[in-house]
């Protein structure tokens, strides 16, 4: 499709307020008479609160109040379910070190800072749950008491085709046990907001939220208001990858603003955000996976034991969503799959960047390595064999829809990295001499893909409003898009200007993206789920055909109307229908659209130290319609970045239910000496006719290959397998003396 | 309290401050200079980058006192009026900033890198940002923006 | 939090502000760590006798057969300082892995060394050099090796209440002598090391002469390994000899299992591998054989 505006690296709208400094995060914000909060933390990862005493903070001169569980209305939340308190009160339990008891409100930041060492609370320690595995023991003490007599809250089962005979068809039988870290998402902007209440009485946030309308949905219940009665505004979002989906500051303000009746403004430091927030699902996982000689896989079994830490945020959506993909975007024709979701004292897990679906890239696609090892087959043609297509049955017994762009991308990285294909069989370059006499070089490959939209029978729907001013001729002078989709920095903005510029046939310049405002811009659902592109776009787009024609009916009719507005509500279901897993079987239709990835990594090995350096790396994205292909590439480089990381250097360390990594200084993301310095983005389009242009989400998708084909580029160089990583230094060192 | 005095991009300013207060702090709420972001508050991530006496420094942890008499300069001192910096365009025509958050200390990084070396090579802005992190952009945008904008100043001929 | 904050013009006047202010005052240099420490809680002084405007102390040259180094002198100028790159490689190359760019801008060697921490790349480089420190006192000045002036992590023998050190000094390296730098650690960039080894070795007429073997953290100071430097004397200076010497280090160095470094086990082999990769590499320098100094 021939388009005019899309496809082009028109200026990000916010870019130039970036570079100069002049964007206002919601930290930059101060108003008149605010005051400042200060959050009182639990002090233990376990624990009944036993007594609080705020009588010291209350007197020291500057305080104004103290905040306790006392004073909120509706003290049980949650994303999902509501299994947290707002703030713990004495008789309460606090579960990890993120629980609150209190929140100290005072005239400055100061006087909060030492009002808070003056709330006095008493513990009782009960035993802290730290090992998922161990937490699901009958006689493991129960995190939540009150939720049941186990600590597993999801059971997700899937039996498809039969397993066992599977398994007697194969040849070959590859079995495996991974566990994947605990990862922080480290948004460089720390969370930080102002609540008030605004001229016509509505309690008002300022902050960086992912899914503000959600926000509402939650704090209005909190403070016993009608949900009209607040509202929040996201002045810009320094990083978020699924970290800020939960609420961090956005209800505390609420509850504030909504207690003192004057502006609050609360700003985390670094060490509340690495402490108090949540973090990525670690996994512990059984896997095994049947092939026949020439490679065509017969079945996979595994067991997925997913760490929820203490409470549920999104662990259940998470999960689901991984474990639809457990296979990957591979053909198998019979599985047997478990997942369990488990309440345990650690830090509370919840989306990150691919939402489940990056740890079960990890297995998946370590199972195909570890096969094309065992089967001596080129892992390029072994993947080529399996891949999905459209019409292939995945592994919930559903049908891929139309614009499978997975072969696509995959050939591409390939071709790109110097493989080969003559008639279907593919082979690897060669990697050309290593740098030094105690350096390894090798090179893999890896896949990845991830549903579009909320699944499994969500509602997904988006709202977007398009008002025309029109000059005298009835031409359009200018586009204001009104859109709830928070721009984390990947560029909502930009792309639904492009978008609209192009249906509306105008120049992208006459498009202006107003600011997320709940009181102001119609709902859009989250940012999240690589959804923004397709969902809002979708919305986007209709509502744009509906302004055009209102439009012409107002030429049409000689009305002298210069302004057109319009609003479209678009259903992710209108395309198909999805569905919850069967409660049994887990068939189920689980998604409404994709995206794809395939990356490859060149790397070094350290045969000595076990330090690895990737040399090279080559990512392809498969993204339907390219809206905007500088924004596609720092997508792509920004989700390798992360993979990296992932991969070789970051560990959110705890021990017992208290976190070891504390600051930036001991959590490792990686720097830019860590990357590699050739990197090379492909992007393919394959259009989904279901998307905007035929456009996909890509935003998660290009994290998802990264560590599978950095690990499996070890496993090339040193001939060790890495299935608990990072892949530190002493992890691959200790593989290689295990090998000697 | 003991006065500061320096010379804030390009003018000179005087202002109050507690003998602890840290020149991030000082420049963010009294001076209203917003732009200088803080991420870690500990000297590990350089959103915070300032340039003193033209060195970068992680102002977050800079004792204010100690640019008395010193040149500072922050990312509101590189543009000149609605004329962007040829590092701040170039950011903006690669397409550089993703969030953002870190980008003002990503420009006071580079701004240091090419007043010093304006033709540096690939590895020479490699280590010119390697005190900056970025969570976003996977650092390939930003390095290109820094080459373009060498090429570009070097053409110009202009000291930056 | 701080109640004043001073910039004393002489070693003199910065000795007299100790001495008047009592406890609660010390010096700060680049003030990289303290504010750090002090942010941690750790740190109790609350007057702040600033050093980086007195003038003389931000020399580096040479005098007398040693390199000076004064007091104010940052990572960065160290690293980029041509007297030390081709005279004493082993501390550029050390003083150039401290921390990111903004930190080696700020940060000093000396401060690297009064705070005393076994993980500092700049004090391994110095103890290599067999560096000395003058410590200024209201008595007077005097040289101390920088070996005596560690009390334990973090604690400098040498009291930033009451006195400060001016300078540092160490020989130049001359012909037939070598050195090298190297380090472990989990990320390339703005990071303490698991490891570092720097070694100083010279050699003539076909045998090494003297080694001197630095290494951190592996002790609660930098670590010099004796045994391995005195039986590497007289070896022929090839890649068998800095392979035994590096194990004879090992052998004797102990790192404890450190929860964010690593397993004790890994970092004692990591210590034969550094130090064999430093050793080697100074052997062909002092050797005369080609590598060259950390700017060539
Ligand atoms: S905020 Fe100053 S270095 Fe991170
Ligand atoms: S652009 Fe977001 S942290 Fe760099």
């Amino acid at each position: 499709m021939s388009t005019r505006v899309l496809g082009q690296n028109v200026p990000k709208k916010d870019a130039a307020t970036k570079v100069r400094g002049s964007r206002r995060f919601p930290q930059d914000f101060d108003m008149k008479g605010q005051l400042h909060a200060k959050v009182i933390w639990s002090e233990h990862p376990h624990a009944h609160v036993v007594k609080i005493d705020t009588s010291r903070a209350e007197a020291l001169p500057g305080v104004v109040k103290v905040i306790t569980a006392e004073d909120v209305s509706v003290n049980e939340y949650g994303i999902i379910i509501q299994d947290q308190h707002v703030l713990a009160g004495e008789g309460d339990r606090v579960r990890w070190l993120g629980d609150r008891i209190a929140i100290v409100v005072a005239e400055s930041e100061k006087v909060a800072r030492e009002a808070r060492r003056l709330v006095e609370v008493e513990y009782d320690p009960l035993p802290v749950v730290s090992d998922p595995r161990e937490a699901m023991k009958p006689e493991a003490p129960l995190v939540h008491e009150e939720r049941g007599d186990s600590n597993v809250f999801r059971h997700i089962k899937i039996q498809k085709g039969d397993w066992e005979k599977g398994f007697a068809e194969a040849d070959v039988v590859v079995e495996s046990y991974y566990v994947t870290p605990y990862v922080e998402h480290v948004y460089m902007q720390p969370d930080a907001g102002i609540g008030y209440i605004d001229d016509e009485g509505r309690v008002t946030v300022i902050s960086s939220a992912q899914w503000p309308d959600h926000d509402q949905r939650q704090i209005a219940p909190m403070l016993d208001l009608p949900q009209d009665q607040t509202r929040e505004i996201v002045p810009a979002i320094g990083g978020a990858f699924g970290g800020r989906e939960d609420m961090h500051v956005q209800h505390l303000l609420a509850l504030c603003a909504y207690c003192v009746r004057r502006p609050v403004k609360m700003v985390f430091d670094r060490n509340e955000v690495m402490i108090r927030t949540g973090k990525r699902h670690p996994w512990y996982v059984k896997y095994r996976t049947g092939a026949r000689k020439d490679g065509t896989l017969t079945a996979v079994e595994m067991e997925i034991i997913s760490d929820s830490g203490a409470y549920a945020s999104t662990t259940v959506p998470v999960l689901e969503a991984g474990t639809s993909f457990a296979a990957g975007p591979y053909v198998v024709p019979n599985a047997k799959v478990d997942s369990y979701a488990v309440y345990t004292n650690n830090a509370v897990t919840m989306a990150m960047r691919g939402f489940g679906t990056t740890q079960s890239a990890f297995i998946y696609e370590m199972q195909m390595s570890k096969l094309a090892d065992a089967l001596d087959m080129d892992p390029v043609e072994l993947r080529m064999k399996n891949l999905f297509q459209d019409g292939s049955i995945g592994l919930t017994g559903h049908e891929m829809p139309q614009g499978v762009g997975i072969g696509e991308t995959l050939k591409e990285v390939a071709l790109a990295a110097g493989w080969k294909e003559e008639r279907g069989r593919w082979s690897k370059p060669d990697l050309g001499a290593a740098s030094g006499p105690h350096k390894r070089r090798g090179m893999a490959v890896a896949c990845g893909l991830k549903n579009v939209g909320y699944s499994f029978g969500s509602d997904d729907k988006a709202t977007v409003g398009v008002q025309l001013a029109l000059d005298e001729s009835g031409e359009i002078a200018r586009v204001t898009v009104l859109s709830g989709a928070c721009d984390v920095g990947m560029g909502a903005q930009t792309f639904l200007a492009q978008m609209a510029a192009e249906a509306l046939g105008v120049s992208y310049d006459q498009v202006r993206v107003a600011m997320v405002d709940t009181a102001k811009v119609p709902d859009s659902g989250s940012c999240s789920a690589s959804r923004l592109v397709w969902i809002s776009g979708n919305a986007l787009v209709r509502a744009c055909q509906e302004a055009l024609e209102r439009r012409d009916q107002i030429l049409l009719a000689e009305t002298g109307e210069t302004f057109v507005e319009t609003e479209h509500e678009f259903h992710g279901r209108s395309v198909h229908e999805t569905h919850p897993y069967d409660p049994e079987t887990g068939m189920t239709v689980p998604h409404f659209a994709y995206g794809y990835a395939a990356q490859v990594a060149l790397v070094e090995v350290d045969a000595e130290t076990g330090e690895t350096e990737i040399l090279k790396f080559w990512a392809a994205q498969d993204v339907g319609k390219s809206v905007n292909p500088a924004m596609i590439d720092g997508q792509s480089a920004g989700g390798v970045h992360m993979g990296v990381g992932y991969a070789l250097t970051e560990e959110y360390i705890q021990q017992e239910g208290v976190p070891k990594t504390r600051h930036l200084a001991d959590y490792y993301v990686p720097t830019v000496m860590d990357m590699p310095l050739e990197f090379t983005s492909i992007t393919v389009e394959v259009p989904d006719p279901s998307g905007p242009y035929g456009a996909k989400g890509i935003g998660e998708m290009t994290t998802l290959p990264t560590a599978p084909a950095v690990i499996s580029a070890i496993h090339d160089a040193a001939g060790v397998w890495i299935d608990q990583f990072p892949a530190t230094a002493e992890r691959v060192w200790w593989a290689m003396q295990a090998k000697k | 309290m003991p006065t500061l005095e320096m010379i804030l991009n390009g003018k000179e300013v005087s202002v109050e401050v507690e003998p602890g207060d840290l020149l991030a702090h000082v420049l963010r709420e009294k001076l209203g200079l917003i732009g200088t972001k803080i991420s870690c508050g500990e000297g590990e991530c350089g959103s915070c980058t300032v340039l003193v006496d033209g060195f970068t420094v992680t102002s977050c942890i800079y004792p204010a006192m100690k640019a008395h008499g010193r040149e500072v300069t922050t990312i509101e001192g590189l543009a000149k009026g609605s004329q962007l910096h040829p590092i701040q365009q170039a950011f903006v025509d690669v397409t550089a900033p993703q969030c953002g958050y870190c980008i003002p200390g990503m420009v006071m990084s580079a701004k240091a890198l090419l007043d010093e070396n304006p033709h540096p090579t690939q590895e020479e802005i490699r280590m010119g940002i390697s005190g900056n992190i970025c969570r976003c952009t996977g650092y390939y945008q930003i390095v290109e923006a820094i080459e373009l904008a060498a090429q570009r100043m070097a053409e110009e001929g202009g000291a930056p | 939090m701080w109640d004043d904050y001073l910039f004393p013009h002489s070693v003199k006047e910065a000795l007299d502000m100790l001495e008047a202010r009592g406890a609660d005052v010390r010096i700060i240099a680049g003030g990289t760590d303290l504010a750090l420490q002090r942010q941690g809680g750790r740190n109790p002084a609350t007057v702040m006798v600033d050093i980086t405007r007195i003038s003389g102390l931000e020399r580096i040259e040479e005098r007398d057969g040693y390199i000076h180094v004064g007091a104010r002198v940052t990572h960065a100028q160290v690293a980029a300082s041509p007297l030390i790159r081709s005279r004493a490689g082993v501390l550029a190359e050390a003083c150039g892995s401290v921390g990111g760019p903004q930190i080696r801008n700020v940060g000093t060697l000396v401060g690297n060394v009064v705070n005393a921490l076994p993980a500092a790349d700049g004090a391994i480089g110095l103890t290599a050099l067999d560096a000395q420190a003058e410590v200024a006192e209201r008595t007077g000045r005097r040289w101390t090796p920088i070996s005596d002036l560690y009390a334990g992590v973090g604690r400098c023998t040498v009291d930033s209440c009451q006195a400060m050190i001016t300078q540092l000094r160490f020989k130049a390296l001359g012909d037939g002598e070598g050195d090298a730098f190297e380090r472990l650690a989990k990320r390339k960039a703005l990071i303490l090391p698991i490891l570092n080894a720097a070694v100083v070795v010279g050699v003539d007429g076909g045998a090494v002469k003297s080694a001197r073997i630095a290494i951190g953290p592996v002790a609660t100071k930098p670590f010099v390994a004796t045994d391995a430097a005195e039986w590497l004397i007289g070896q022929a200076p090839d890649a068998a000899a800095a392979a035994n010497a590096a194990k004879l280090a090992a052998q004797t160095a102990e790192p404890r299992y450190s929860l964010l470094r690593g397993s004790a086990e890994y970092r004692k082999s990591m210590v034969e591998v550094l130090v064999r990769r430093a050793l080697t590499r100074a052997l062909a320098l002092a050797s005369g054989e080609g590598g060259g100094h950390a700017d060539s």
